[in-house]
């Protein structure tokens, strides 16, 4: 049960969406798509779910090519929040769940139960349209897997949601991971990616700059974030040996690393051999480390 | 029930409840209710009316009493003599005309002398009636004996067509062509008014399902061009739907309303027509249906959002509307080069052969050439908007319609 691109690449008349694009998702893992607007996250959905055709390049689901396999192993939320207007919540989820091969009797006892987990017992029978933004969006991805499929893609699924929505999409997440669904998930929210996910790909004007689980790529970085409380001035920090940049924030001082090395000498510095508040060695956030990658004006692969 | 079935069910369950298609039909079945029964519905508009008084006074020696009768519109008032009592009463709005006539050198000479000038439709009953009354007058002056005096009155030319080209057999008899007229007209206004509402709402439909992006979520499960042809397939039930409505409240009118006066004459008239000629209009009408559904659904996957939808079907109603003035040109004589031409044209000659069929003499070849012309453009246009409906259905652009396709061609090219 896996998802394997290979060497995909999708090009238009003048310009190039996404290029030379490899991952893999094995079965059961949450993985991540991450990248600024227009990074090309949703031409490789769509081309993931054949609503658009690679210009090179494979996109296999165990082993098979996507275009060749049953679409309804597939679930997708666009980042477009999209349903029927006028029909109502519940007709809606029958309908979704019924266009994805699904017999009435099973849809009710999943829909009832979704509806329940996301607090919508009391819009059931209303109109799609009458209902809050946050509201329909949840209606909208219980019906991207009320099929139950074996392959889910969720395109930017935190975006206007409030906090405790939120949680309740991760919860969700969490679960349909227990039941065994594969996800590949799109977000620019990085704390929902590094809390979420096991493996990811950062990408930039259709480049990869990285694929691979979250962890390779903070030690690619190391642990480079020196927090400090002392009475140290900033100039003299700066002064330091390995130390590239320091910044105030609110209680503390951070010291971005040339390398991990560097940390004992300071540490041994610093403290002076007596007691010191605060020193804390960290890798980089997901934060940090799209805005260090992304940031960045050369491509470099 | 397969992908296709449950598309074309949601659509034609939540169109077939919708207020737009319950109003269209209702308003189809009023204008027909008002035509069957405009004369009924007419007495009661004009029934309350007082009879209109109008004086006659006769000069001349004949006697044309006969020829003045009262009815409900008009009252005359015969064998006046005393114009200044009249003249008063017209006046004071007790009469509203005095006809006088007299003879001028052995031809009759009326004068109408009104205060408040006559109602056009007095007027012209009036006429007519005193341009018989000068035939009938002149006829008396002739002093023939009343059979003879009554066959002049009488006289009409029996026509009868024999056509010496025994290759086509039978020619139309006048009748025919008129019947052929009568049912081609209504068919092409009925054709005119179901391209439109049935253009606009397949392209209205396929239109909200992408300005509201639930298109993405149908197009993973289902393909491009099963959403595609169930569109198609709803949209021409809903049609079928409403004209089987329509035909069958006609029918129950037409049995039951008045006698049965109606179904008479609608068997009548299809006795004048031959079965081909029917068949040969469902198959045009049905034909143009489709072809027309076929480029709405391509018109509507152009556009972003709902409400570009009257800008894109802009062009297509402007080619049924040039059917249509073509086919209203064509009542008046429908031999020109104009309706040949456009018989052909398969955009408006469903609207236009059919009338060409009924009304004139046309051999075989020519339907059934336009007819053929009619279902390669379907075929061809089915094919095309098919592949191009793939790639324009996800695709979001501004401008104008050529400037969408593209940026179709563009971006999926």
């Amino acid at each position: 049960m896996t998802l394997q691109l290979q060497h995909v690449t999708k090009k238009y008349k003048d310009f190039i969406a996404v290029d030379d694009l490899n991952f893999t998702i094995e079965k059961g893992e949450i993985f991540g798509l991450i990248g600024q607007n227009g990074a090309g996250k949703t031409t490789t959905f769509r081309l993931i779910l054949d609503l658009q055709e690679t210009t090179a390049g494979t996109i296999m689901w165990n082993g098979k090519p996507v275009n060749s396999i049953n679409r309804d192993v597939l679930g997708y939320l666009p980042e477009e929040r999209g349903i029927f207007p006028t029909m109502k919540v519940e007709e809606q989820l029958y309908f979704f769940g019924e266009l994805r091969g699904m017999k009435k009797a099973e849809l009710k006892k999943e829909i009832d139960f979704w509806i329940a987990r996301f607090d919508l017992e009391e819009k059931r029978k209303d109109k799609a349209e009458t209902l809050s933004k946050g509201n329909q969006q949840k209606v909208q991805l219980i019906a991207s897997f009320i099929h139950k499929p074996q392959f889910l893609i969720l395109d930017e699924p935190f975006s206007g949601l409030d906090p405790l929505n939120k949680d309740l999409l991760k919860d969700a997440i969490l679960l349909l991971k227990d039941q065994g669904t594969t996800i590949l998930f799109s977000s620019h929210q990085m704390d929902n990616v590094e809390e979420l996910c096991d493996h990811l790909c950062l990408l930039k004007r259709g480049v990869s700059l990285f694929s691979g689980s979250l962890l390779d790529l903070k030690k690619q970085y190391g642990k480079t974030k020196l927090a400090v409380r002392s009475d140290w001035s900033t100039t003299e920090l700066l002064k330091l040996e390995g130390v590239k940049d320091v910044h105030v924030e609110k209680e503390q001082t951070v010291l971005m690393l040339e390398d991990e090395r560097f940390a004992q000498s300071i540490f041994n510095q610093l403290s002076n051999g007596k007691y010191i508040e605060k020193f804390s060695l960290d890798y980089l956030t997901l934060d940090e480390i799209f805005k260090d990658k992304v940031g960045g004006s050369v491509v470099e692969v | 029930m397969s992908k296709f079935n449950l598309l074309m069910k949601q659509l034609y369950m939540s169109k077939i409840k919708s207020k737009s298609f319950v109003l269209m039909t209702l308003l189809y079945l009023a204008i027909m209710s008002v035509a069957i029964f405009w004369s009924d519905i007419k007495e009661l508009f004009t029934g309350d009316d007082e009879a209109q008084k109008i004086a006659i006074i006769n000069d001349t020696t004949a006697d044309l009493s006969g020829i003045f009768v009262s009815n409900g519109d008009m009252e005359f008032v015969q064998n006046e003599t005393n114009k200044d009592v009249l003249v008063k009463q017209v006046e004071d709005g007790e009469i509203a005309a005095i006809v006088e006539v007299n003879d001028k050198d052995g031809q009759l000479h009326a004068e109408i002398a009104t205060f408040t000038p006559l109602k056009l439709n007095d007027q012209s009953t009036i006429s007519s009636l005193l341009q018989y009354a000068g035939q009938h007058y002149a006829v008396q002056q002739l002093s023939l004996s009343p059979e003879q005096a009554a066959q002049i009155m009488a006289a009409e030319t029996i026509i009868t067509n024999k056509n010496l080209d025994e290759s086509t057999a039978d020619g139309k008899s006048e009748e025919e062509k008129q019947a052929g007229q009568f049912v081609s007209y209504a068919v092409g206004i009925l054709i005119y008014f179901f391209i439109s509402t049935f253009l606009s709402m397949i392209t209205t439909e396929i239109a909200s399902e992408k300005g509201s992006r639930a298109m993405e979520m149908l197009l993973v499960s289902v393909k491009p061009s099963t959403h595609f042809k169930a569109k198609i397939a709803g949209v021409l039930l809903l049609a079928i739907t409403q004209m089987v409505i329509i035909f069958g409240v006609f029918s129950l009118y037409a049995k039951f309303a008045k006698d049965g006066v109606i179904w008479d004459m609608a068997a009548s008239i299809i006795q004048d027509l031959s079965i081909g000629y029917l068949i040969y209009v469902v198959v045009f009408l049905l034909s143009t249906i489709v072809l027309y559904l076929i480029v709405g659904a391509l018109f509507g996957s152009l556009v972003s959002k709902v409400e570009e939808a009257g800008q894109v079907l802009m062009p297509a109603m402007m080619v049924t509307l040039v059917g249509f003035y073509v086919m209203l040109s064509g009542m008046g004589n429908p031999d020109t080069i104009v309706i040949k031409v456009f018989s052909y044209i398969p955009f408006t000659s469903g609207m236009i052969m059919p009338m060409r069929i009924g009304a004139t003499d046309i051999g075989v070849i020519e339907p059934m050439l336009s007819l053929g012309l009619l279902i390669a453009t379907i075929v061809v246009v089915y094919v095309f908007s098919l592949s191009f409906y793939k790639r324009s259905v996800l695709t979001y652009s501004t401008g104008g319609v050529i400037q969408k396709i593209k940026t179709v061609l563009k971006v999926t090219t």
